[in-house]
């Protein structure tokens, strides 16, 4: 990011100034943000109308005299343009919820993670980037593809750039975004007490539209994650949210797992999505069975259910959407699952990053000069061992 | 991607011949909404010549099936190949649109 951007972080807690210029240092002196203060929503407002700079706001919830949550309602009447993100306790869903109602980009957590802090800021950042093309050109003849590189780059401002890993465990995840189709998108946080939820997904459209369906998919994904924990519930809430007045049809094929390094335990629940394939550290390999989930957004009121695997040390865990098994090469052949799991026979997962690549390529050596018509999205959790 | 309709008083047969995906899933879309009427009762949509069909495709299904809900008529899938039945299987779409063998079980089962 060249351009440098100026955010209004509104917290009632006097620590917090002192604590973000200090954390926040080496972006300040590189000229990449700019740090304004409130105490509360009223300072907020005033410090918005004032400074027509401000690009967007970070907001604690509890605050006197206006909270972030009336703040978030007044914000888009001083300037549409504005990116927010909330500042909210753990696992606080309603507030969550509500906050993104009220058009809340994204969340952070307290006690305030600062890397996490940044990259959601950047995010947000290049999302409002995104957003701001599409407005300035939405006045002139929008060609179909200036709509699909928007969406695209609103795809790209939602996934991960960061992976966890431990002594015990290693993920990795990566996308491969098809030129003029596709909705995928995939996802890993940091749950607290060391778990690790993970999630790979395909949105059934394309468009501006399609993006911000994922764009809300995606977060009440974490925000349910955060909240409930189990994902056979996580699925069910986010389904449920994504199924009120879904005018449009859209829905989202998700598989979510929690990952327990203590144990080794992945338990996961399956909406409509690819089975996951597990990988031993002798190459061998299954499909892991599906949960009868259909997919998000379909249907509301749906329940789904959930099935837990251990993974011995060495063991992969290959999440990914159709992209890869639907790849299609001169003969019309699909790639198949069989050929996902021929990719690890001979050479089994060493590491996250590499299992993920030796996917991507066993899928351009099938398809050969045939043109990607689909995302490939291939995210890797390993236990070490 | 060709749709082919069959009238039978107030149950509408289409035949999908082809692929379906994200490139052209609004023609499909206007395909399908352009040969139904709000006499029809049934709609079939017989499967058996689709090679392929993405979620963009399974989206315009769901988008019919609930136009189908508000006018009080029926969808209905038939003859699905192996490969279509998987996607259908895999998305959970056989819970909330029946899938049968053939053209007459589908009519018997309405």
């Amino acid at each position: 990011m060249a351009e440098k951007y100026k955010i209004l972080v509104v917290d009632d807690e006097a620590d917090v100034e002192p604590l973000v210029l200090q954390r926040m240092r080496r972006q300040i002196r590189d000229g990449r943000y700019e740090f304004v203060f409130a105490r509360n929503g009223v300072e907020a407002l005033k410090a918005l109308s004032d400074d027509q700079d401000i690009d967007m706001v970070v907001s604690d919830i509890n605050m006197p005299l206006m909270d972030g949550l009336t703040l978030l309602e007044q914000i888009p009447k001083v300037d549409p343009n504005i990116r927010s993100v909330i500042i909210s306790a753990y696992g606080d869903m309603k507030n969550i919820r509500t906050a993104m109602n009220r058009g809340a980009f994204d969340f952070v957590t307290k006690p305030l993670d600062f890397e996490d802090l940044q990259l959601t800021i950047d995010r947000t950042l290049d999302n409002m980037e995104a957003w701001k093309e599409a407005l300035s050109s939405r006045d002139m003849l929008v060609s179909i593809q200036k709509e699909l590189d928007v969406a695209s780059s609103m795809q790209q401002s939602i996934l991960p750039t960061q992976f966890p890993q431990t002594e015990q465990y290693e993920t990795f995840g990566s996308m491969e975004p098809a030129r003029n189709v596709g909705g995928d998108f995939f996802d890993v946080v940091r749950l607290g007490n060391g778990l690790v939820g993970l999630a790979a997904a395909d949105v059934s459209d394309k468009g501006v539209p399609a993006a911000l369906f994922m764009m809300s998919s995606r977060t009440l994904l974490k925000g349910t994650a955060l909240g409930l924990g189990q994902p056979g519930a996580v699925l069910k809430e986010v389904n449920d949210l994504l199924g009120q007045d879904n005018a449009t049809a859209m829905f989202v094929t998700l598989v979510y797992a929690v990952y327990d390094p203590v144990t080794g335990n992945f338990t996961y629940a399956n909406g409509g999505h690819n089975p996951p394939l597990l990988v031993h550290s002798d190459g061998g390999s299954e499909y892991l069975a599906t949960t009868g989930g259909i997919a998000l957004g379909v249907a509301p009121g749906m329940s789904y259910d959930e099935r837990t695997v251990t993974l011995a040390p060495g063991d992969a865990v290959i999440m990914y959407t159709d992209g890869v098994t639907e790849a299609m090469n001169a003969a019309d052949e699909l790639f198949g699952e069989a050929r996902l799991q021929e990719v690890f026979r001979q050479s089994p997962p060493r590491d996250p990053q590499s299992a993920a690549r030796a996917v991507f390529e066993a899928v351009h050596a099938f398809a050969g000069g045939i043109k990607q018509s689909d995302d490939i999205t291939c995210l890797v959790l390993r236990r070490k061992g | 991607m060709e749709c082919n309709a069959t009238r039978e008083g107030a149950n509408l047969f289409i035949a999908v011949d082809g692929r379906v995906d994200g490139t052209n899933a609004s023609e499909f879309q206007e395909a399908l909404e352009g040969v139904i009427e709000e006499s029809d009762r049934l709609v079939v949509l017989d499967l058996g010549a689709l090679s392929y069909v993405s979620s963009a495709g399974l989206r315009v299904v769901l988008l019919v099936a609930k136009e189908l809900q508000r006018q009080s008529a029926k969808l209905a899938v038939c003859s699905l190949s192996d490969t279509v039945k998987e996607v259908f299987t895999i998305s959970g779409f056989d819970k909330i649109i029946p899938v049968h063998g053939t053209r007459q079980e589908a009519l018997e089962a309405s």
